[in-house]
């Protein structure tokens, strides 16, 4: 399955800018397609995350996202 | 979930800042910089300054995105998103920070089509959706967003995309840091790195500061529980009289770093020769534009802007909050003419801006209760 590529608001806390204040959430890949992966959060909200810099990816992976982008792994490189 | 929970554990947090307090040298004051302002918002939001022993002070760096960027380069934007028909995007924190004027917030109340997203690749979605119209990313951010930014504008090109431009004010950590450890102003003890800055670039980059300057530094996770084990590394190297280059935060910072992003970044950016910083000046090679083979999506080419210097407003101390010279409260107008809803400066507009974080979690004065 191909995954749209294109990530969902990322549920930034009211008065805190996720992307401006450089911090990464972590997520846990449910489904990993083609062009991106669909993740979940602490909280269980789901989103679709670009892959691209951090392929291959499967589900259970956890990966660092920050803007929509996953940037790298939680648990070290595979 | 694994990798948040127990690196937030209170037992663990006070165990941490008691050997904290069995590394304090008698008699010596000890001055550690957290560089990035998501630390700064998670050390005021988890309350560990108040864990932290009176002799250990936690100086506010310039690691906050938004807090940096100049009045005139938000003038540059309000600019663009006044032309009619540009859909201008940016993020969230970028809407309230002043310009000479007013805030692209201001400009939208004018009619500017001005929309918040959380990626790069929502402003690219909304180009898809807009064909006929222009849409212009504001782009702001360290090493840790330069890759998205990066990664969209490969996928615009990939696209054929005649639509969508990108104002680039991404700018890199390592010349600030150079810069205040030059600074007569400054006497730190070590730092505590950024963590994610440090997942797209790795851990070399830092490597001049104990080879150049002789000081520690730990990159960090920005779980408490990281913040604390960080500074208990940077005083056991004082200590034991070393300075390296430490990785606390090993579950996710790889030592080289994402070599995949520094690729992309490679590819799409190049530095440009200076930039100005908020309170801290121009300094050389310290932010990034497109290059030669992304100019079509440069709205700095495409567009109009003024392109003027402005200078912060005669009130303004953020310039000597950025560079850890004051703390919030010593500022004239903190809690006064300038809080959240009324921000004269960006270090009151950010959440994560040292001003916001003292403000939004109660550090009003200098008295710090003994734990």
């Amino acid at each position: 399955m191909t995954l749209a590529a294109e990530p969902q608001a990322c549920g930034a806390q009211p008065g805190h800018c996720i992307t401006c204040g450089d911090e990464g959430v972590a997520m846990r890949v449910i489904e990993a397609g083609d062009l991106g992966a669909l993740c979940q959060d602490e909280t269980g909200e789901r989103h679709e995350v670009a892959i691209d810099l951090v392929t291959p990816v499967r589900a259970g992976d956890e990966l660092l996202v920050h803007a929509g982008v996953a940037i790298g792994r939680l648990g070290g490189d595979r | 979930m694994r990798f948040v929970d127990e690196y937030r554990d209170a037992e663990l947090g006070q165990a941490l800042a008691t050997q904290i307090l069995g590394e304090v040298e008698p008699g010596r004051h000890y001055k550690v910089m957290e560089v990035c302002g998501g630390h700064t918002h998670s050390i005021y939001k988890y309350g560990i300054d108040d864990l932290l022993p009176p002799d250990v002070e936690l100086v506010h760096g310039p690691g906050c995105p938004v807090c940096v960027i100049p009045m005139g380069r938000v003038d540059d934007g309000i600019a663009v998103a006044l032309n009619d028909g540009v859909i201008f995007t940016c993020f969230g924190d970028m809407l309230r920070v002043p310009g000479s004027e007013f805030t692209l917030l201001d400009a939208k109340a004018r009619g500017a089509d001005v929309r918040m997203v959380y990626s790069p690749l929502d402003a690219l979605r909304i180009a898809r959706e807009n064909p006929d119209r222009e849409v212009v990313f504001f782009a702001i951010g360290f090493e840790t967003t330069a890759p998205s930014t990066a990664l969209t504008l490969k996928r615009a090109k990939a696209e054929g995309m005649r639509n969508f431009t990108c104002i680039c004010n991404h700018v890199t950590i390592v010349p600030p840091l150079r810069a205040l450890l030059e600074s007569p102003d400054l006497r730190l003890d070590g730092f505590i790195g950024p963590g994610h800055v440090c997942t797209v670039v790795g851990a070399r980059p830092f490597e001049f500061i104990p080879a150049d300057y002789g000081r520690p530094i730990v990159i960090s996770g920005f779980e408490p529980l990281d913040i604390l084990q960080s500074v208990l590394m940077i005083l056991r190297q004082l200590r034991s009289g070393r300075s390296e280059v430490e990785n606390q935060y090993t579950r996710v910072v790889p030592q080289e770093g994402n070599v995949r992003a520094l690729e992309v970044m490679a590819e799409v950016f190049e530095l440009r020769p200076h930039f100005e910083w908020r309170g801290l000046g121009f300094i050389s090679q310290s932010a990034l534009r497109l290059s030669d083979a992304y100019r079509e999506f440069d709205a700095e080419v495409r567009f109009e802007m003024p392109g003027v210097r402005v200078a912060d407003p005669k009130a303004c101390q953020c310039g000597e909050v950025l560079k850890g010279v004051i703390k919030p409260w010593e500022c004239k107008v903190f809690g006064t003419a300038c809080t959240p809803e009324h921000a004269i400066g960006t270090c009151m507009v950010s959440p994560e801006g040292a001003c916001a974080a003292y403000y939004n979690f109660g550090r009003y004065a200098r008295e710090r209760e003994a734990v």
